[in-house]
């Protein structure tokens, strides 16, 4: 497909009342192809109008050129019509003499003949045909748009530009006209720019949507292909796997683009008390059983205790929140999944390697695979069930939920799939979703399954809508689940206060372990601040002689605190890293013995439990063996990987982190 | 202070029908005003009021005769009403015409261009602060002769309200419809007569409505300081003189009684005009 129109670094400032320059836009580079719709999404005044306007040339940039068929674009003009928001149909006029005044005034060289005839065949696509001789202020907002998008077609423009066209209607009328303005470009091939509000709107349209950040200085922060075959329609394409994955993918970026700004909007000074560097803390956590460390260090008081006065915890709705507060540093620590640490030091983020510590590991256990109830249905109840099941269902697309690459569950749901030959890539999909997603999914149908911890999988047990079929105690009992994460430069410019936050978090896994404190820690739990569920629905353990779903595949034992329990491992580090290789979500790091020795905190934790008298914890577990019986050599990773039956094309790579350097305060 | 444009929609039915429909809009007026006559007429019966009562005007030779016969003509100043009338709304028609004619192409003008706006709005707020009597002696200097000088006078006091309004108007052309204009690539002379004028017309027909008052107003301040005119301000002078309390009675009547005529007729051409917004 060719380029149409080419936006090559755009910068727009506009002057200020007060003096000074607003920087709206900064940055942009859009290349829009012949026949291609593309939405343009983003908060208020993130400047996606301003960018339709130098577009439509309504507007200039200050900077960098916007091409249209390789000419740069001066002024308005016809070949690129605007639809605007607000109809800008002539009141005086009637709806004929609106879509005639731009016919009459393109395309001055044909016949009268003709440009009715023009006029007419628009009037009839819009389905207006019979209220040409009405005046604007007699018809209904939806049926104005309709005369604008007529208006708007009738003069045969290049590129069509539409500035939010749907904004201002209702439900009803507004979908009936995305229908219309689809059918309209599949048979008129139109290429289309389009600036929504409205993220369905801008799924069902769109073949690309243009995601903006937050002005000042507004940059494209992302651009999300949408694979949903056309044509497509409204009600159906809610089905389509892809719909709420990318849904979900725009109200990530929204929100985070909106707690950016709250952030920005608040002062961030350090405030150093106690002789700690820093006391003031954001840390992220997400609704999970597993954050119950952090939860009761905040409710019992453990984190003033150990002198951190103001102690935020920042709930996230998925990881990857969690890895982007880190990256922009709203974050100061959080918790995060195991394989986390290494995963961004290797730069599996995407970007540039950022070194990230961990000197606790806060929980251990506590996840399950849960298959849907409609598997379960046809005695699916075993993982050989789902093997053969798979093999007579090749068709239909496998999807298996999980948190995040980076997660246990990942690694775990891989290592016993792979074990169980089934191919976690080639005969399934492993789907990253946010965890709350997850129950909704299974219940539509379009995920089989999810590898998840609690309270997810005992929730869809007692609702009905999943069967757990495996448990972590039958695939590598007593595997590190959640563990503290920092960055490294923000540790060495910290370092008392990142003991104290160690001191007070072992404090509270010391607190959680304690089954007496269980149903204190449900009630506490189930607060809106933190999962905002039932307080029966989270368990972290089940009683002796219980009958139940999870009888058979061990309970979601959860192990919060014990001798060699929280300490960081080394050697279950690397475990991870030879997964996460195996996988290829990372390169294996030639130099990983640097990276272990940087990520796992070792001194930090012990500083800790020794000032918290706990020396006792220290102890080093032993060698990994998983429910396969293979074991794991930690003195040679690259011969384990070599070794293993079912994995992809991996790669060994070093792994460039540079000195550690403290944050500059 | 520019007044908002009046916008509703005229309604047609049967005339007695609406007659008695509209009772609760003519019946409260017609009352209110016969009511002031009463009260006149019984103030001026206690001898409270030196002004002749309403019947007065009737009872009254002098008054009479005016009242039944407008059409006389005696030569010389001593004319019907009608005549001084009609004198007195030629001069208006004139100088209201030009001041519509410069008004609304100065307003325009200026609504267009925000540098011209900037360089005379100062000078346009100053001006229309001076009252219509002060602008007579400098009318008399400059154009030596009545006529000329009371046409002048009603120019400069009604040419104000069209200009600032018109210029008003076309400021606020919304955008949207200045961006139709843009992404269509519209010659200036089609965006003047397809969008620029009928987007600024209730405007327009705002100055025109505030304008022809004024201008009446000033054509009886011009006449009663013109002597030897004929026309219904310099007849009110003349009764004065010649202490026909009467007869100053009637003529006040008679002219708010063609103001309001005048503004009635711009209302009706205004809704006319703009019943397709």
């Amino acid at each position: 497909m060719t380029t149409l129109v080419d936006v090559q670094n755009i910068e727009k400032d506009f002057p200020l009342a007060g003096g000074g320059n607003y920087l709206a836009l900064k940055g942009i580079d859009l290349e829009i192809r012949q026949g291609e719709f593309i939405s343009l999404i983003g908060h208020s005044g993130c400047g996606k109008s301003t960018l339709l306007n130098m577009i439509a040339g309504l507007d200039l940039p200050t900077d960098g050129v916007v091409l249209l068929d390789g000419e740069s674009i001066k002024r308005p003009g016809p070949d690129r019509m605007v639809v605007f928001q607000n109809y800008s149909l002539l009141p005086w006029l009637t709806v004929r003499q609106n879509v005639a005044l731009a016919v009459d005034e393109v395309m001055p060289d044909l016949g009268r003949a003709e440009r009715d005839a023009i006029i007419d065949e628009h009037l009839e696509m819009v389905g207006l045909g019979q209220a040409g001789a009405k005046l604007p202020a007699q018809l209904s907002g939806g049926m104005r748009q309709r005369v604008s998008i007529a208006r708007a077609l009738s003069i045969k423009p290049k590129l069509l530009l539409l500035d939010e066209p749907f904004g201002a209607l209702d439900a009803l009328t507004r979908g009936n006209l995305q229908e219309k303005l689809m059918q309209i470009c599949n048979e008129h091939e139109l290429t289309a720019v389009m600036v929504t509000h409205d993220v369905d709107e801008a799924v069902l349209l769109s073949d690309r949507i243009v995601m903006l950040t937050n002005g000042p200085g507004s940059k494209i922060g992302g651009i999300l292909e949408v694979d949903i075959p056309r044509p497509r329609q409204r009600l159906t394409v809610v089905h389509h796997p892809s719909y709420y994955s990318l849904r979900s993918e725009i109200i990530y970026f929204l929100n985070r683009q909106k707690r950016v700004k709250q952030w920005q909007a608040k002062t961030h000074k350090v405030l150093a008390r106690h002789g700690l560097e820093k006391v003031n803390l954001d840390l992220g956590i997400l609704p999970l059983a597993a954050c119950a460390p952090l939860a009761v260090a905040e409710a019992k008081g453990f984190f003033s205790k150990h002198g951190l006065d103001e102690v935020h915890l920042v709930r996230e709705t998925s990881w990857r929140g969690v890895v982007d507060g880190l990256l922009d540093q709203t974050l100061d620590a959080a918790m995060m999944p195991s394989g986390m640490p290494t995963w961004m030091t290797a730069g599996g983020h995407g970007g540039d390697p950022l070194p990230i510590v961990t000197a606790l590991t806060l929980s251990r256990n506590g996840n399950e695979v849960t298959l849907a109830k409609r598997l379960a249905d046809q005695g699916v109840t075993t993982v050989e069930a789902y093997r053969s099941w798979l093999g007579s269902h090749e068709r239909e697309p496998h999807r298996i939920g999980i948190v995040h690459p980076a997660s246990m569950h990942n690694l775990l749901l891989r290592y016993w799939l792979a074990a169980n030959g089934i191919d976690p890539d080639k005969d399934v999909h492993l789907q990253t979703l946010p965890p709350a997603q997850m129950l909704a999914d299974l219940k539509d149908g379009s995920i089989d399954g999810y590898c998840i911890g609690e309270p997810w999988n005992y929730r869809a047990a007692t609702t009905g809508h999943g069967v757990p079929i495996v448990g972590d105690l039958e695939i590598w009992p007593g595997h590190p689940g959640k563990v503290l994460g920092a960055r490294e430069d923000w540790a060495l410019a910290y370092p008392n206060t990142h003991i104290a936050l160690t001191k007070a978090l072992l404090e509270a896994c010391r607190y959680c372990a304690d089954p007496a404190h269980w149903s204190e820690m449900s009630e506490l739990l189930s607060d809106r601040r933190y999962l905002g569920i039932k307080a029966d629905l989270i368990r972290f353990s089940g009683q002796p002689g219980e009958t139940g779903p999870f009888a058979p595949h061990g309970e979601p034992h959860h192990l919060f605190f014990g001798a060699g329990l929280n300490r960081p491992s080394r050697t279950e580090h690397l475990w991870i890293l030879t997964q996460m290789a195996r996988w290829a979500e990372i390169p294996f790091p030639r130099n990983y013995v640097e990276i272990l020795e940087r990520v796992c905190s070792v001194s930090v934790f012990s500083t800790a439990a020794r000032e918290l008298g706990l020396e006792d914890v220290s102890y080093q577990r032993q060698g990994i063996e998983l429910f396969d019986g293979r074991a794991f050599n930690p003195d040679d990773p690259i011969g384990y990987l070599n070794d293993v039956k079912v994995h992809r094309d991996f790669s060994v790579a070093e792994i460039p982190l540079g000195l550690p350097r403290p944050l500059s305060v | 202070m520019v007044p908002t444009p009046q916008r509703r929609p005229g309604k047609s039915s049967s005339p007695l029908g609406w007659l008695l429909r509209q009772r609760g809009n003519w019946l409260p007026p017609v009352l209110g005003i016969g009511g002031f006559l009463v009260l006149w007429q019984v103030l001026f019966n206690l001898g409270i009021l030196k002004l002749p009562g309403p019947i007065s005007l009737f009872t009254e030779e002098r008054t009479r005769s005016l009242i039944l016969d407008p059409f006389f003509d005696n030569g010389g100043l001593d004319k019907g009403l009608f005549w001084q009338t009609l004198a007195s709304l030629g001069r208006v028609a004139q100088g209201y015409l030009l001041a519509a004619a410069i008004g609304i192409s100065v307003g325009i003008t200026v609504g267009l261009k925000q540098s011209i706006n900037r360089a005379f709005d100062p000078l346009f707020q100053f001006l229309r602060m001076v009252a219509p009597l002060a602008w007579v002696p400098i009318a008399l200097v400059v154009f030596q002769q009545n006529q000329p000088a009371a046409i002048f006078v009603i120019f400069i006091t009604a040419v104000w309200p069209i200009l600032i309004n018109t210029a008003e108007g076309v400021r606020q052309i919304p955008q949207d419809y200045r961006n139709v204009a843009l992404v269509l690539q519209m010659s200036s002379r089609r965006f003047f007569t397809k969008v620029l004028i009928p987007s600024a017309l209730p405007y327009i027909f705002t100055g025109l409505r505030i304008s022809i008052g004024l201008a009446w107003l000033a054509i009886i301040a011009a006449e009663i300081v013109m002597p030897g005119t004929v026309g219904i301000g310099f007849f009110i002078w003349d009764a004065y003189q010649q202490n026909y309390v009467g007869e100053i009675v009637l003529g006040v009547i008679w002219i708010g009684a063609i103001g309001l005529i005048l503004d009635r007729l711009m209302l009706w051409i205004q809704k006319r005009m703009s019943s397709g917004q």
